[in-house]
């Protein structure tokens, strides 16, 4: 029952990252919603698989090792392509305070 | 005992949002206005074809198919590191 | 007079940062206990990988994993700062620290997720960078530190600026509250800081 449950949190998180992505205004806010809500949804989804199914237990730690390297390399990649972003010259759009443009000229 | 039709299991309704959601994210990897935009929408993707991969792996019973999910999740870390730097060493020399 | 005082105030604490830099340093690791923390963490990740328990593979993943974690010693544990033996790190890492910190994470990210989700719906964001300052100073644990905030709710951190000494985060933050530099600190990186703390330098 429990797997169900985690299935369903997981793909809901997953809908409203997808429409997070859609709506956002510019590079920095679309990045939050692509790290988070994938790897939170990535992991339920995993978690739940690696709850319900019939294998021997090095395959469901197989699994939960897959969650890890995911929740490990997203928040490394996302780092990446938004230093990247903003070395490329793209600026927030309509931000209270830039702190990287006063240390950065 | 394997199940030729995957829509019995819930896994399996799981798969066919998540592609649903990944042919909503095509529009911002076609139309993005910036390259960094497309970059975000690829590995959105590639990371719901990971979990794609090691549902149809689980429901299949095939279990050497969830090497190959951790394997292209690598792939894709290489990949988005290129661009990223790419990207950074495009706007040092304009 | 109060001026005096300052100045001696702000002489002693440069002092005392100093004094715990050198300790830090002096307190490394000897190179065995660095060859068997690597070795258990690459012999745990070859069962897991390779998926079968028969003896000549262990036998097999056991002398090759040796060979590896003899040549990639510095790799993994060069920031460790953790006094005890050897078997109580391993033992209290397993089955104190990582289970704390996974029970810290799991509610920020599922927090997190919905407050994405309600930014996505209702679209009242109110974006800024800061930057904040941290008081670790190894590489392993401020990366680590990274990537825990940006999978807490409303922060992605952006850039690192490490002088000698001290380390900067510059965090873009989706719904700024203040601007003070200790206030945001303390309200982005929370209790994570402490428990790093136990462990890196």
């Amino acid at each position: 029952m429990i797997e169900y449950l985690l299935l369903t949190l997981g793909v809901l998180i997953m809908i409203f990252g997808a429409i997070g992505i859609l709506r956002f205004p510019d590079v920095y806010t679309r990045l939050h919603a692509a790290t988070k809500c994938d790897t939170g949804g990535a992991m339920n989804i995993l978690l739940a698989l690696a709850i319900s199914i019939e294998a021997p237990l090095l395959t469901k730690l197989k699994l939960l090792v897959l969650a890890f390297l995911i929740a490990l390399i997203n928040p490394m990649i996302s780092h990446a392509i938004a230093r990247g972003a903003y070395k490329s010259g793209i600026k927030p759009q309509t931000p209270v305070v830039d702190m990287y443009a006063w240390d950065n000229p | 005992m394997v199940e030729e039709n995957i829509l019995v299991d819930p896994f399996g309704w799981g798969v066919l949002i998540l592609i649903g959601t990944s042919l909503l994210l095509t529009y911002r990897v076609l139309f993005g206005p910036t390259l960094a935009d497309r970059v975000v929408g690829l590995n959105t993707i590639t990371t719901k074809l990971v979990v794609i991969i090691a549902i149809l792996a689980a429901l299949r019973r095939e279990f050497m198919l969830i090497d190959l999910a951790i394997v292209l999740l690598m792939v894709n870390t290489v990949g988005a590191l290129i661009i990223a730097k790419y990207l950074e060493r495009r706007g040092k020399n304009d | 007079m109060s001026r005096r005082t300052l100045y001696l105030r702000q002489r002693l604490e440069t002092i005392k940062e100093r004094t715990l830099f050198e300790i830090n340093v002096s307190q490394e690791l000897p190179n065995w206990e660095k060859i068997v923390i690597t070795w258990v963490a690459l012999f745990i990740f070859w069962i897991v990988i390779s998926g079968n328990t028969r003896t000549e593979n262990i036998i097999m993943g056991a002398i090759a994993t040796l060979i590896t974690a003899s040549f990639m010693k510095d790799l993994l544990t060069d920031d460790i700062r953790y006094r005890g033996h050897l078997i109580e790190k391993i033992l209290s890492f397993a089955f104190l620290h990582a289970p704390q910190y996974i029970f810290i994470m799991i509610f920020r990210l599922i927090e997190s997720n919905f407050k994405v989700a309600k930014h996505a719906l209702l679209m009242d964001i109110n974006p800024g960078i800061v930057k904040i300052k941290t008081n670790l100073h190894s590489d392993t644990g401020i990366t680590i530190l990274a990537n825990s905030i940006t999978l807490t709710p409303g922060t992605l951190t952006i850039d690192v600026d490490k002088k000698l000494g001290e380390a900067y985060l510059y965090v873009h933050w989706i719904d700024v509250k203040t601007l003070n530099r200790d206030k945001a600190g303390e309200m982005i990186k929370g209790d994570l800081e402490e428990w790093l703390k136990k462990i890196f330098w």
